[in-house]
């Protein structure tokens, strides 16, 4: 029914007139609410099966574990290509883009569910048997309302990380063949951006801004205001805090659930392994030997369970395009023949370009790490010691945060490219894109823990006369550690799902800039359609495992360590 | 001309904006500490945290002023050591570092401050235990370490927030006898106590008066000195008849 309206707007110039912005808005939004209708009915049937049979839990915990653990933007490609092929035209990329958006936004969902029936105390689970609560009514009177608090805050996650992806789901392309091309207000932050109309594309990300700020107010505001009704009272703490900091902590606390992009899911869980998911299932003893057994042997199997499931996508996918499904020789001589850039000699290619591509990223988001590190740490610093600076930045902050930081990409790549000269320019250019995916989730973390900082604590150090340099050093700083390590995981894998999207640039006409990088090489191998799958499925996996691996050798280490610098509860 | 007490709570009155209605927690507070032993006795929520945190400093009445010695309060001084409810103990730093840090006001060699440091965490049962973090210890032993922190400081008044309520009874009896005895120490150079409760049998066990409060907004609506020597017997009609004169006021 639009269709036809949509291929008119791509005939002429493609709805650059902002009398188009609330047709986009709309269509936009569509695509997000179907996703999330399917979304939340999928998260609470598999949920509540997961967290209320344990036959099931058996089969599903683990199965939600892989699927939430394969970086989203890497799949897009695999998920466009596959969906094109059984559905041609433009009701196949919407269908491709809506499946995409569910991806992004039910992990978050399904995991709220379960650890808000896992919220339930055992003493209402003891009552309930007790005086002999029937099933059905169990789930409705302790399990739906347990999920509530839990799941509406998953919600918000999940539209965070769904909103991440708009931008680059309504306009991306592969090669020179699959153009997809879905009206909506990326689309024209894109198109605008391609065309160098910088005013244009602000416009655009100002629509955006609204629309995301205003389903806030009107939809989770009220929402959430009403989550402390279903919430199991928790550890007292924090007196005088709340009637003193009230307004300050629920906007906070609101960043804490709207941080988002889908591999946050996956770091907040990964802690879920094996061993903790057989703990969820009640009833069930786990000898302490056998956990640690699991949780050191855990590295290696999800890596290898990963393999496996990619493996299976690309035969899949073969299989559904009817080529020669390749021996694992042929295979491996795909990738050994993978060269993104066409007639170059002395470029690398293979199993080389895959490790110099790593290497490249990493050393990208180390800069931008740093950066982010930086000024968050200065800036959690300055709003805890001038109460009235806080007053200022915190709605600055929360407005900065809103925006999807892929629909920044294009207006950031826009200023600096025509600034400066590539390839500086363009790697530039990626370090500031990567960064707008990290910067938040320190900051956020970093202030939420510095406004966490216990009443007496905060008393006691100022009734004793510390301050200054020393207040800073002794106190602020070893305070915010747990919350620097854990936003430092969130960081890290935002960036690594930002690598994708920042590492090959489309500019204005088809113009492409790029740096390496495993999200270059991901990009690049969707381009060369089916034959790029098997080289998709290695950079997906060397990426995971990169991730899982720094995981364990740096932040699993931290965060065991910043476990002393965490206040009583 | 009278003499000027200690401390002198003159006319405060304290409210703050909560979701844009002003509630009042406190309503024309007056009172005088001497060389003293005061508890300020008062349901949950009547302002007397409030209360004691303006006393060290630490928070502003609305109208109003408090006086030390003659002269508003206008923050944090080393003359006054806190006690809090919650221990208020930094988890990273050893006992002895946590007590250490009590000091920061004072200008003394790291060497004294050691001493110091450790002759109070002695003086408080705690020798042994220096190098231990808080966490290790059990929440009697770290009210302990609360307590040697403010008295490191040699304050000339000391203030507790409800300084037993968050341990258990047994616990509770023990500590409240030591500090007792510690303030019965001609040694202690501490000339008033100013503790905060809502336990009426601990007030009259310990006080020299007690302040009674009224629920929100706090208002004193009794002045009572306790007549009796310490160590006071709990089944004394004499400390019936104050507890009972207290909760009738109160309920």
């Amino acid at each position: 029914m639009d269709l036809a309206l949509a291929l008119q707007l791509d005939a002429m110039d493609p709805g650059l007139n902002p009398a188009n912005l609330p047709y986009f808005a709309a269509r936009s939004l569509l695509r997000l609410t179907l996703a999330f209708g399917l979304s939340l009915g999928f998260a609470l049937a598999y949920g509540i099966a997961a967290a209320m049979s344990r036959r099931a839990s058996h089969v599903l915990l683990p199965v939600l574990d892989v699927l939430q653990s394969v970086p989203v933007l890497g799949f897009l490609p695999v998920v466009f290509i596959f969906i094109l092929t059984r559905v041609p035209g433009d009701s196949g990329k919407e269908l491709a883009s809506v499946i995409l958006i569910f991806t992004a936004m039910v992990w978050a969902m399904t995991f709220a569910v379960i650890s808000g029936i896992n919220q339930i105390p055992n003493d209402i689970k003891e009552a309930s048997k007790a005086y002999g609560v029937t099933r059905s009514r169990y789930l409705r009177q302790v399990v739906l309302p347990a999920v509530y608090p839990e799941l509406i805050w998953g919600c918000i996650l999940a539209w965070g990380g769904a909103w991440y992806f708009i931008p680059v789901e309504e306009y991306v392309s592969f090669g020179t063949t699959t153009n997809v091309h879905l009206p909506g207000l990326g689309f024209f932050i894109a198109q605008a951006a391609a065309q160098s109309r910088l005013d244009s594309a602000i416009l655009g990300l100002v629509a955006m801004v609204l629309v995301i700020v205003a389903i806030n107010r009107i939809v989770w505001r009220p929402l959430v205001a009403r989550t402390e009704k279903y919430r199991y009272e928790s550890t007292g703490g924090q007196r005088g805090f709340h009637a003193r900091h009230g307004k300050l902590r629920s906007s906070l606390l609101k960043y804490e659930g709207r941080l988002a992009t889908p591999i946050v899911s996956f770091f907040k869980y990964e802690k879920m392994n094996l061993s903790s998911f057989l703990e969820t299932v009640p009833r069930v003893h786990v000898p302490p030997k056998v956990r640690e057994r699991l949780s050191r042997i855990f590295l290696v199997t999800r890596v290898i369970v990963i393999i496996g499931f990619l493996g299976l996508m690309v035969l899949v996918i073969f299989f559904l395009e009817n080529s020669p499904i390749p021996t694992i020789q042929a295979a491996l001589n795909q990738i050994q023949s993978f060269q993104p850039i066409p007639n170059c000699t002395d470029c690398l290619s293979g199993f080389p370009l895959l490790a110099y591509s790593t290497a490249s990223s990493l050393f990208r988001l180390l800069a931008a790490y740093l950066i982010a590190l930086g000024w968050t740490l200065l800036a959690g610093i300055a709003i805890a010691m001038r109460q009235r600076l806080a007053k200022i930045l915190i709605p600055l902050f929360d407005i900065g945060q809103s925006i999807p930081a892929t629909a920044l990409f294009p207006i950031v790549t826009l200023l600096i490219l025509s600034r400066v000269a590539s390839p500086m320019g363009t790697q530039l250019a990626s370090i500031i894109l990567l960064l707008t995916g990290m910067q938040w989730y320190l900051l956020f973390n970093i202030v939420g823990a510095i406004h966490n900082i216990p009443n007496d604590i905060s008393e006691s150090v100022s009734a004793y006369g510390v301050s200054g340099k020393r207040f800073i050093r002794e106190i602020l700083i070893p305070a915010s550690f747990p919350a620097i390590i854990s936003g430092s995981m969130q960081a890290w894998g935002g960036g690594w799902n930002a690598t994708i999207v920042s590492e090959y640039i489309v500019t204005g006409a088809q113009q492409v800039q790029q740096v390496a990088g495993l999200g270059a090489v991901l990009v690049n191998a969707s381009n060369a359609g089916s034959a790029g799958t098997v080289v998709i499925a290695t950079a997906i996996v060397i990426m995971t495992s990169t991730i899982l691996i720094i995981n364990r050798l740096v932040w699993h280490r931290l965060l065991k360590r910043a476990d002393r610098y965490k206040f009583e509860s | 001309m009278t003499e000027e007490p200690v401390v002198r709570i003159d006319n405060v009155s304290k409210s703050f904006l909560s979701e844009d209605k002003l509630v009042s927690v406190l309503q024309n507070v007056s009172f005088n500490v001497g060389k003293e032993f005061l508890c300020i006795v008062g349901p949950s929520g009547c302002g007397k945290s409030t209360l004691l945190r303006m006393i060290d400093g630490l928070d502003r009445p609305s109208q109003g002023s408090v006086y030390f010695h003659g002269k508003p309060v206008e923050g944090p001084t080393p003359m006054m050591g806190m006690v809090f409810q919650t221990f208020a103990l930094i988890p990273w730093k050893t006992v002895l570092e946590n007590v250490e840090m009590g000091l920061a006001w004072v200008r003394i060699t790291d060497e004294d401050r050691l001493k110091r440091s450790e002759k109070f965490i002695q003086d408080v049962g705690l020798d042994g235990f220096e190098a231990s973090y808080p966490k290790e210890l059990s929440g009697g032993m770290k009210q302990r370490v609360g307590i040697a922190r403010a008295l490191a400081l040699e304050p000339e008044v000391l203030l507790m927030d409800e300084p037993f309520s968050s341990l258990d009874a047994l616990t509770a009896e023990g500590l409240r006898k030591e500090v007792l005895e510690i303030w019965s120490n001609p040694q202690f150079s501490t000339n008033s106590v100013i503790m905060v409760t809502h336990n009426v049998q601990e007030a009259v066990s310990m006080a020299d008066t007690v302040i009674v409060m009224s629920p929100r907004p706090g208002k004193v609506i009794d002045n009572v000195r306790i007549e009796m020597d310490r160590p006071r017997d709990q089944r004394d009609p004499r400390f019936y008849d104050y507890v009972d004169r207290i909760i009738s006021k109160i309920s």
